[in-house]
C-alpha cells in the first residue's frame, strides 16, 4: 500500500536534483554547444531584454502558436495523417482546445481517439507540449535572473530554444522508448477491427452478424512521454493514462509517475543554482515537499484502505432541513437505512481504477498530477471517495506545490512574497527578499496574482452552480455535482487540466446533432479562464522581478529575516495553508465534505 | 521588429520540426526496429493467424465457458473508452453493483446465488402479487430493468400493452402531450395491473433477468444468506472501460461456473476440468511490480485462450 508511493517519491528526488544542476547550466547558456547549434542560437537571439520586452516576446510567440494551431485544428478533414477521417471540429472546440493547450493547461473538451486526426494530435498536440512548458521554464529563468539583480532578463526566445530542445528534448526521447518497451503503441496506421473470441460478444447487427470490436491506436508513445514531462497531461485518449495504450504496465505506470514530478522538482534545484542560494531552494523544496507528502498520504488513505462508500451499509437517519414552509422554519427529513451490499472492498475503492498499476497508484497519481499542473490522469477522480477527491482540488487551489514546469515555483514566489510582508509586519521591519526591499508596488503585483487565481475559480463556479449551465450539466447528484463544477473551474485556473470528467462539456464535431447542452458557455469560460490565469500570474511576477533587479542591494544584518533557515520555511508553510484555507475552506465544505456526511447514495 | 518576425519564424519552423516531425519520426523508427509487435498495439494471434483481440484491451464474454473481465462504462468499445465516472454518492453507482451482483454472486458452498434469486421471485409473485408493488417502490428502476435485460420480456411487454388499450390511454392521459411510452412505461404499466391482479401470466426466461433486475428485492429479503463476497474488481468498472486484467481472487471466484461450463460442453470429469483451469489461472498469475504494490492479477483474455486451447485440445476455434 505505501510501498509504491514511498518508492516513486524517493525516485523521482534523487532524479530531480541532478537534472535541476544541467537545466541550471542550461538556462544560464553555461552549456557548451557544438558549433551548429550556436549558429541556430545566434538566429534565434533578438538581444538583451527588460522584463515589459520579454513578456511582450512571450506574448507575440503565444499569438503566433495559437494562430497555427487555429489554422490546422480548423483544417483537420484536409490534412493528412487522417486515417480513420475525422472530420469538421466545432469552432468552441477548437477555441477551448487552443487556450488549453496554449496554456499548458490541456483540459480536454474532446476526446482524443474520436475527435482528432494524427496531424491534430501531432502538429497541435504535440508540438505545443513541447514548447508550453518551455514558456514557463523561459518565465521562471528570468525571474531568476531579475531575483539576482541581473542587468536584463535574457532572451525569451532563446530560452524557449534551450528549454524545448536542451531540456525537454531528450529527456522525452528516453521516456518515450522506455514506454515503449512497456508496451504502448507508436504507429501511423488506423483503428483495428477484431472478431472478438466470444463471438457476438460486441453485439450483432441487424443481419445477425458479430460486431467485431473496433479498437483505436495510434502515435501513442511520442504524445505521453512529452504530456507526463512537461506537466502538461493532455491524452492521446479520453480517458488518459488510464487507457492501456497509454499506460501498459505497472513499470510504464512507475515511469509515467515519476516524469509528472521530475522537471517540477529539477526547477527549484535550478533556481537555487542560478540564484548561487541553494539553502533557499532547500528551505523552499522542503516545504513542497510536506505539501506533497500531506496530500499524497491523505489521497491514499481515504481512497485505498477504505472501500466505496456507496456500498456499504448506511444506518436510518434523520436530517434536518431548512424549510420556510415548514412550521417552525424547519423540517425533519428522514432517511431510511441502506443495506450493505455483499462486495469485498478490501483493496478500496475501485470504480475508475485499473488493476495493473497496483492498489495504491491511483490517489497516488491523483496528489502528483495536481500538486503539479499536470493534469493527467491513471484513475478517473470523479469516482475517488469524497474526501479523497479533496485531495487533487487542494493541490490545485495552492497550484504551487512544485506546480506547472517554471510557472509553479513562480507560484510559490507569490506566496513566499506574502511570507516574507507578514513576517516584516510582525517584527517591524520593511520586509526583504534577497537583500532587496519589498514595497507597495511589488505587493500590488504579488496580491493580483495572487487573487485572479481564486476569483477565476469561485467566480465562475459560482455563476454556472446558479445557472443551468452548471446544474444541467452534471452526471452526478447533490455535493458532488457542485464539486463537479467547482473541479472544472479549479482545474482551468490552474492550468491542471483533469477533470471531474463526468462533467458534460463536449461539443466535438462541428456535425454533432446532440451536443452536450451546455458545450459552448463551458468551452468558452474554462477557454478564457485558463488564458487569464496562465498569463496574470506570468506577467505579474515578471514586473515584480524586474522592478526588484532595479532596486539597490540592502546589506546582510542581524535584523534581517532569512529566507533560507528552518524557521522561515515554517512560516512560508504557514501562509499557504493560511491563506489557501481562507480562500477555498467553504467551497471544500459544499463539496466534498458534504458528499462525505450526506447521505449516500443521495437521493434514489 | 524585423527580429522578432525572424526569431518567430525560425522558432516556429525548428520547433514544429523538432516536435510534431523529427521526435515522432525517429519514435517511429525505433518502435519498428525495436518493439514491432508492441508498437502496432500487442495484437493476440490464434493459430490460423486471425486477429483475435490485444494483449492489453479487455473484451467481453458472454458465453458461461469465459471468464468474464470487469463490468465497462463504455460496453468495451476501444474506440471511444471511459468510466463511469459516477462519484459514491451517485445512486446509479450501487444500481449497476446490484444488477451485476445477481449475476455473479455465489454461496460460500460455491453455489451460484442466481437460479435461487429467480426461483424466489417467480414464487413470491406467484403467491403475493401485490409484493411487485412494493419491490417496485423499493426500487423505482425495477420495470425498465426487467424490460431491458431479456428480449422476450420486450415482446411480452409490447404484445401486452396491446391487449390492454385502456392501461395506456390511462397513461397518455398523465403524460405530456405527445409523448410515447417506451418499453420501462409500459412494462411499468403491467407491473401494476399484475400487482393488482389484472394480469395473471409472466413471460418465460432463463431466470437471468430476474436474478440482476430483482437481486435487491432478494437481498433485502436475504441479508444474512451465506454468501461469499464478490471481489470488488468483479462489479466495479475500470478508469477506461478497458482493464485488460481481473485479480486472481476475481478468476477463482468465476472458477465454478467457468469449470462446469467446460466440462458440461465437453463431457469430461468435472474435478480435472476444474483443476485443469485452476492451474491455468495460477500459471497467468502476475503481479505490480512483483507483488510489491500489488495483488496477483491475471490478463483475461490470455486466460481463456489457454483456457479454451486446454479445453479443446488443439488451437481450433472454440465454436
Amino acid at each position: 500500500m505505501w510501498t509504491l508511493p514511498i518508492f516513486l517519491v524517493g525516485t523521482m528526488i534523487a532524479l530531480a536534483i541532478p537534472l535541476g544542476f544541467y537545466v541550471a547550466r542550461t538556462m544560464d547558456g553555461r552549456a557548451h554547444l557544438p558549433g551548429w547549434l550556436s549558429w541556430i542560437e545566434q538566429r534565434i537571439d533578438t538581444g538583451p531584454q527588460n522584463w515589459k520586452q520579454y513578456a511582450v516576446a512571450m506574448l507575440i510567440w503565444n499569438v503566433v502558436a495559437f494562430v497555427v494551431g487555429f489554422a490546422i485544428l480548423t483544417l483537420q478533414p484536409y490534412l493528412p495523417l487522417n486515417p480513420d477521417h475525422k472530420g469538421m471540429l466545432s469552432p468552441t472546440t477548437v477555441f477551448n482546445t487552443l487556450c488549453s493547450f496554449l496554456s499548458n493547461t490541456n483540459l480536454q473538451h474532446y476526446s482524443g481517439e474520436v475527435h482528432l486526426s494524427y496531424f491534430s494530435q501531432l502538429f497541435v498536440i504535440c508540438w505545443k507540449q513541447f514548447h508550453t512548458p518551455a514558456i514557463g521554464l523561459a518565465a521562471l529563468g528570468a525571474i531568476t535572473r531579475g531575483l539576482r539583480g541581473d542587468a536584463h532578463m535574457g532572451n525569451f526566445y532563446v530560452d524557449l530554444w534551450r528549454a524545448t530542445t536542451y531540456v525537454l528534448l531528450p529527456i522525452a526521447v528516453v521516456l518515450a522508448i522506455l514506454l515503449m518497451a512497456c508496451g504502448m503503441p507508436m504507429t501511423l496506421d488506423g483503428n483495428f477491427a477484431v472478431t472478438t473470441l466470444d463471438p457476438g460478444a460486441m453485439g450483432s447487427d441487424e443481419a445477425g452478424t458479430a460486431l467485431p470490436q473496433t479498437i483505436a491506436r495510434g502515435p501513442v508513445a511520442a504524445i505521453v512521454a512529452i504530456k507526463q514531462l512537461g506537466t502538461n497531461g493532455g491524452g492521446f485518449f479520453g480517458p488518459n493514462s488510464t487507457h492501456p495504450f497509454e499506460n501498459p504496465s505497472d513499470w510504464s505506470n512507475v515511469l509515467e509517475n515519476i516524469s509528472i514530478m521530475l522537471l517540477p522538482m529539477a526547477v527549484v534545484v535550478m533556481f537555487g543554482r542560478m540564484l548561487g542560494n541553494l539553502r533557499h531552494a532547500a528551505v523552499i523544496f522542503g516545504v513542497m515537499l510536506v505539501f506533497y507528502a500531506a496530500f499524497l498520504g491523505w489521497a491514499v488513505y481515504f481512497d485505498s484502505t477504505q472501500g466505496n462508500p456507496g456500498l456499504v451499509a448506511h444506518a436510518e437517519r434523520e436530517f434536518t432541513i431548512d424549510d420556510p414552509a415548514a412550521a417552525g422554519g424547519r423540517r425533519d427529513v428522514p432517511l431510511p437505512a441502506v443495506a450493505g451490499l455483499p462486495v469485498d472492498q478490501a483493496l478500496g475503492n475501485h470504480e475508475g481504477k485499473e488493476l495493473r498499476f497496483g492498489t495504491s497508484a491511483g490517489p497516488t497519481w491523483a496528489a502528483s498530477t495536481t500538486c503539479t499542473s499536470n493534469g493527467s490522469v491513471n484513475a478517473m477522480h470523479d469516482s475517488l471517495n469524497p474526501l479523497a477527491g479533496l485531495a487533487p482540488l487542494a493541490g490545485m487551489w495552492l497550484n504551487c506545490i512544485f506546480g506547472g514546469v517554471g510557472v509553479g515555483l513562480i507560484n510559490l514566489l507569490i506566496y513566499l512574497i506574502v511570507a516574507v510582508f507578514l513576517a516584516g509586519l510582525m517584527v517591524g521591519r520593511t520586509p526583504e527578499y534577497l537583500c532587496k526591499k519589498v514595497e507597495a508596488r511589488e505587493m500590488k503585483l504579488a496580491m493580483l496574482a495572487l487573487l485572479v487565481h481564486p476569483l477565476m475559480i469561485l467566480g465562475p463556479t459560482g455563476l454556472f452552480a446558479a445557472l443551468d449551465w452548471g446544474a444541467k450539466s452534471l452526471n452526478n447528484p447533490g455535493p458532488h455535482g457542485f464539486s463537479e463544477i467547482l473541479y472544472e473551474f479549479s482545474s482551468a485556473s490552474a492550468n491542471n487540466g483533469s477533470g471531474f470528467e463526468g462533467l458534460a462539456d463536449t461539443y466535438g464535431f462541428n456535425d454533432n446533432a446532440a451536443p452536450a447542452p451546455y458545450a459552448v458557455h463551458w468551452d468558452i469560460a474554462c477557454g478564457l479562464v485558463m488564458v487569464v490565469c496562465r498569463f496574470v500570474p506570468i506577467i505579474a511576477p515578471l514586473a515584480f522581478a524586474g522592478s526588484l533587479a532595479m532596486k539597490k542591494r540592502t546589506t546582510l544584518t542581524a535584523g534581517t529575516l532569512r529566507t533560507d533557515n528552518v524557521t522561515f520555511g515554517c512560516v512560508l508553510f504557514g501562509t499557504v495553508v493560511l491563506v489557501g484555507a481562507l480562500l477555498f475552506l467553504p467551497a471544500a465544505v459544499l463539496g466534498p465534505v458534504a458528499e462525505h456526511l450526506g447521505p449516500l447514495p443521495f437521493g434514489r | 521588429m524585423n527580429a522578432h518576425v525572424r526569431a518567430n519564424l525560425w522558432l516556429l519552423v525548428l520547433t514544429i520540426a523538432i516536435g510534431a516531425v523529427a521526435y515522432p519520426a525517429m519514435l517511429l523508427g525505433v518502435g519498428r526496429v525495436l518493439f514491432a509487435e508492441k508498437a502496432e498495439g500487442s495484437l493476440l494471434k490464434d493459430a490460423q493467424g486471425n486477429v483475435v483481440g490485444s494483449r492489453l484491451i479487455a473484451q467481453p464474454f458472454r458465453d458461461a465457458r469465459y471468464f468474464q473481465p470487469r463490468p465497462s462504462a463504455v460496453s468495451y468499445n476501444a474506440a471511444a473508452t471511459g468510466g463511469s465516472n459516477w462519484g459514491a454518492n451517485n445512486p446509479n453507482l450501487r444500481k449497476r453493483v446490484l444488477k451485476q451482483l445477481g449475476l455473479v454472486l455465489k454461496y460460500r458452498s460455491g453455489e451460484p446465488v442466481g437460479p435461487d434469486v429467480a426461483s424466489w421471485v417467480r414464487e413470491q409473485l406467484r403467491a403475493n402479487p401485490k409484493v411487485l408493488a412494493q419491490w417496485h417502490e423499493v426500487t423505482p428502476d425495477l420495470s425498465a430493468w426487467w424490460v431491458a435485460a431479456d428480449s422476450a420480456n420486450d415482446e411480452f411487454v409490447t404484445k401486452w400493452a396491446s391487449e390492454h388499450p385502456d392501461d395506456v390511454a390511462k397513461w397518455r392521459a398523465g403524460a405530456e402531450e405527445g409523448a410515447e411510452a417506451t418499453a420501462a412505461d409500459l412494462a411499468g404499466l403491467f407491473f401494476a395491473s399484475y400487482a393488482n391482479g389484472q394480469s395473471t401470466t409472466w413471460p418465460e426466461t432463463n431466470g437471468e433477468d430476474l436474478q440482476s433486475a430483482f437481486f435487491e428485492a432478494w437481498w433485502n429479503a436475504h441479508a444474512d444468506a451465506d454468501v461469499e463476497k464478490v471481489p470488488s474488481d468483479l462489479v466495479m468498472a475500470s478508469g477506461c472501460g478497458l482493464d485488460p486484467d481481473i485479480t486472481v481472487k476475481g478468476a477463482k471466484y468465476q472458477l465454478e461456473r467457468v469449470s462446469a461450463a467446460w466440462a458440461e460442453a465437453r463431457q469430461r470429469d468435472p474435478a480435472t476440468v476444474r483443476q485443469t483451469i485452476e492451474k491455468l489461472i495460477d500459471e497467468h498469475a502476475h503481479a505490480p511490480l512483483g507483488g510489491v504494490a500489488g495483488v496477483p492479477l491475471v490478463n483475461v483474455l490470455e486466460l481463456n485462450i489457454a483456457v479454451r486451447d486446454a479445453m479443446q485440445g488443439t488451437t481450433a476455434g472454440a465454436n
